[in-house]
């Protein structure tokens, strides 16, 4: 036994010793990702989005041209305004999903040259499905001969392409498709092309097993307390032939099913990984971020804690056990699904080494685990929060509070936090903060009333904090870096739902406004619509900016680097350029208002060897720059902005970065507003040309 | 009679698109009944994504605040009506007509507290983009 562990010893020593010699060569034998590539959504299976490259630097990042960019117009029907794809960069190809078809190109990374496009024609199902557009992106799979691409369409199909030449691979599932809404463990209703189910992110490969989740319509006015559920599984990237699946809202007689009073378990839906998993190879450990259950904000028909819900659950990676779990949030309330990948990081806490997985997330805390058994690396208190009164609700007396780090972004409102610039602009935000309910982070929602509260102010719920674009890691320093925004208020109010529009006691909506069924984007609106219920009288539109003022003081948007050894921050600043109508604002003439970063939640990060690089999500025009807006990079020892490049449009996708033919390139997805989607890439310049 | 007018003041008519190219969505560009009529066309036709009272929903963009406004600053309603037409509704874009179109954006305008007044919004983008979309409101002339 001992012989032949030394044998294997012996030939990984040997194997290692051979990639050495061999890297950088192109082709090799086996399929060893590199440093200059970006093989997965995350640069890597721990989602650090970190590239250890260095030929863009402080001292030339401001220099930085286009190289070549592509518009997604025609891949589909119609043009896109919401690119939000991060792309592949293995083996000298660059790989993404692009247009409202979701269609996938593969270009030539130097010039942008397209090489292949795929696209899946999907009719009526892919019109019917709740989560539509170009979605995040792709993953990759080599065995060191064969190159795959996989994604997952619009209506919820699992396809296998060739990477060379991007037909589908046969002998994948049924002709190199795998139909997700079957085999599921569900039946989902109310049928194939119609039923509720699909995803956006991009599938994780790790040791050959395809892993893959599930995503929904929006949560906050569900139709019915029933929904299909959001199961996890693993696939064989070689067959398609599923391997394992979790399931997220546990089965009778499964650990946690009693944690759904009253036998919600059995009809309550969603409870999906919309976003990125992580994988750790070497444990095989596999990490589920889980989004909330069915009904955002009223859980008056699920009572219980309704594990797994907004809960990070590790599972094996060869048979989809679960190894252990933490619900981040009991009894969910606030839509604070689990929204980014987590993080994994080797650490050093108080001179102990320790493999970690840090968790970013809307309510502005770092979460951070040991990995291996899931206990947190700092204490993490139940503290009791506000019961609320809502008819019917069932309320979580405690919810865990991170003792370290501190929270990265602002989770509550309070009379604290509204703008004070000048005496006039703080009364009248206080005007427009009395007509709702305020607290810190976990105050509950509140039934919307005309007399008052229209509903509770939050900040950290919907769309707070870090969304999907999630953190990024630098594995030499153990920093975290993570956008966030600042500034996102979401009014939670409840409003009766009308039998016909719902079977949901309370769903979304203003006292005085008409109850409407939100919609992800493409969703059928004018045939799924609901009858309007009888207009009832008028509130008014409550702005919850005035004269384009956030309501809330700056920073709007922020950057914070976070070191994991510590659990403290190394530096915080705010990302992006003032907005116009803050600059500009009248009532601010004379104040010097230093940058106060932008409104907006959709920024992801990318690290290099000595810069932390996003652009802005925001347009604004400067004296410094035309309409448009940056791509910024900062020191990521200090925070220190080093350089800026201009972008014709906002970042919608998270920048990566490769280096081919000796050349660093950093690609990045723009649109918004009236302009179209497009990834465009920048390098140097050539020098001597 | 323009064609009149033309001949009889060309100078006057230099004036008047001096003066409309110089206008902007602060300068009561809809009307309040065009933004009443526009509401329930909202309603119907945009909320299910956009939300009741504009703030956008998970995928879909909010149509007030921040975001919104730094989108469109510097731009024309032209520009903003040119996109409603050609990607909106989600369901089948440019089913509605451009009068209802431009009834959604008086609603919007007015949401966003962009002042009314005595003339409806355009339903030609080659006029909307006579008027500019400026986030902050000018200084008062003196």
């Amino acid at each position: 036994m001992r012989e032949e562990n030394l044998k294997r010893l012996r030939s990984l020593l040997f194997l290692s010793l051979a990639v050495l010699l061999c890297w950088p060569a192109v082709g090799s034998a086996q399929f060893h990702p590199k440093d200059t590539e970006w093989p997965s959504y995350g640069a890597d299976l721990a989602g650090t989005r970190y590239r250890p490259l260095d030929q863009i630097n402080a001292s030339n990042f401001s220099d930085l041209e286009i190289a070549w960019r592509i518009k997604s117009d025609n891949f589909g029907d119609r043009p896109e305004y919401k690119l939000e794809g991060t792309p592949l960069m293995v083996n000298g190809v660059l790989y993404a999903t692009a247009g409202s078809r979701r269609a996938v190109i593969a270009l030539d990374p130097a010039t942008g040259e397209l090489l292949w496009i795929h696209g899946e024609h999907e009719g009526k199902r892919g019109g019917a499905a709740p989560r539509q557009l170009s979605g995040r992106g792709l993953a990759y799979w080599s065995d060191g001969k064969e190159e795959r691409i996989l994604y997952v369409t619009p209506g919820f199909r699992l396809i296998c392409l060739d990477g060379k030449t991007g037909v589908r691979i046969s002998s994948f599932g049924n002709n190199g498709e795998v139909d997700l809404k079957l085999n599921d463990d569900q039946d989902i209703f109310p049928d194939l092309e119609t039923g509720e189910i699909g995803i956006q992110s991009a599938p994780v490969v790790a040791k050959d097993t395809v892993i893959i989740g599930a995503a929904f319509r929006e949560g906050m006015t569900p139709k019915s307390m029933r929904n299909n559920k959001g199961y996890v599984r693993g696939l064989d990237v070689r067959t398609g032939k599923r391997l394992w699946i979790f399931h997220t809202i546990p089965k009778k007689g499964e650990f946690g099913y009693d944690t759904w009073e009253k036998g919600s378990a059995e009809y309550t839906g969603n409870t999906g990984v919309w976003t990125q998993i992580t994988v750790d190879e070497q444990l095989g450990l596999v990490y589920l971020p889980v989004e909330s259950p069915t009904s955002d904000f009223y859980g008056g028909h699920r009572p219980g804690n309704n594990l797994f819900g907004e809960t990070l659950v590790c599972v094996d990676l060869k048979t989809g056990e679960r190894k252990w779990h933490y619900q981040l949030v009991h009894h969910p309330l606030w839509d604070m699904d689990i929204s980014s990948a987590p993080i994994l990081a080797d650490i050093t806490v108080d001179g102990k080494p320790l493999k970690a997985v840090a968790q970013p997330s809307k309510q502005g805390f770092l979460y951070v685990f040991d990995r291996v058994t899931g206990k947190p690396i700092w204490p993490m208190p139940e503290r009791p929060v506000e019961v609320g009164s809502v008819p019917g609700e069932w309320y979580s007396p405690t919810q865990p509070i991170p003792t370290k780090p501190p929270a990265y972004s602002r989770n509550g409102v309070s009379i604290d936090d509204l703008i004070d610039f000048t005496p006039a602009l703080r009364d009248r935000a206080k005007e427009i903060a009395s007509k709702y309910h305020l607290g810190p982070v976990y105050t509950p929602p509140t039934v919307s009333k005309l007399e008052g509260p229209l509903g509770t102010l939050t900040m950290g719920t919907a769309s707070g904090g870090t969304n999907w674009p999630g953190g990024s890691y630098d594995p030499e320093t153990h920093t975290v870096y993570v956008y966030a925004c600042n500034s996102c208020i979401e009014p939670i109010g409840l409003v009766s739902a009308p039998k016909e529009v719902s079977d949901i006691a309370y769903i979304a909506g203003t006292a005085g406004k008409e109850v409407e069924i939100l919609h992800g984007p493409g969703e059928n609106a004018g045939a799924d619509s609901p009858k309007s219920p009888k207009k009832r009288q008028g509130s008014g539109y409550i702005s919850l900016n005035i004269d384009g003022l956030p309501l809330v003081k700056p920073p709007y948007g922020t950057i914070t680097a976070i070191s994991l050894d510590k659990g403290e921050f190394v530096w915080q600043i705010a990302h992006g350029e003032t907005p116009d109508a803050v600059r500009n604002n009248e009532a601010l003439k004379g104040l010097n208002i230093p940058r106060t970063g932008q409104e907006t939640y959709n920024i992801g990060t990318l690290v290099t060897k000595t810069l932390v690089i996003a652009g802005e999500g925001h347009v604004t025009t400067t004296a410094d720059h035309p309409r448009g807006a940056m791509l910024r990079a900062y020191d990521k020892t200090t925070g220190k902005e080093v350089g800026a490049v201009y972008m014709p449009a906002p970042q919608t996708g998270s920048p990566m970065t490769y280096m081919v033919n000796g050349k660093q390139y950093i690609v990045v997805a723009v649109s918004g507003g009236p302009y179209s989607g497009e990834y465009v890439a920048y390098t140097l310049p050539s020098t001597g040309e | 009679m323009l064609a009149l007018v033309a001949i009889a003041c060309p100078l006057c008519l230099l004036r008047a698109q001096a003066q409309e190219e110089s206008r902007s969505v602060w300068d009561g560009v809809y009307t309040e009944d065009q933004a009443k009529r526009g509401e329930p066309i909202y309603h119907k036709e945009c909320a299910a994504c956009h939300g009741d009272i504009l703030t956008g929903g998970e995928s879909a963009p909010p149509l007030t605040g921040g975001a919104f406004l730094a989108n469109w600053n510097g731009l024309t309603m032209g520009d903003l009506f040119d996109r409603v037409r050609k990607t909106m509704p989600q369901s089948g874009p440019g089913r509605l007509t451009r009068q209802q179109d431009a009834d959604i954006l008086a609603f919007m305008l007015s949401v966003n507290k962009f002042p009314a007044g005595k003339t409806e919004l355009y339903r030609q983008s080659e006029m909307l983009r006579q008027i500019r979309f400026e986030t902050t409101k000018p200084a008062p002339k003196k």
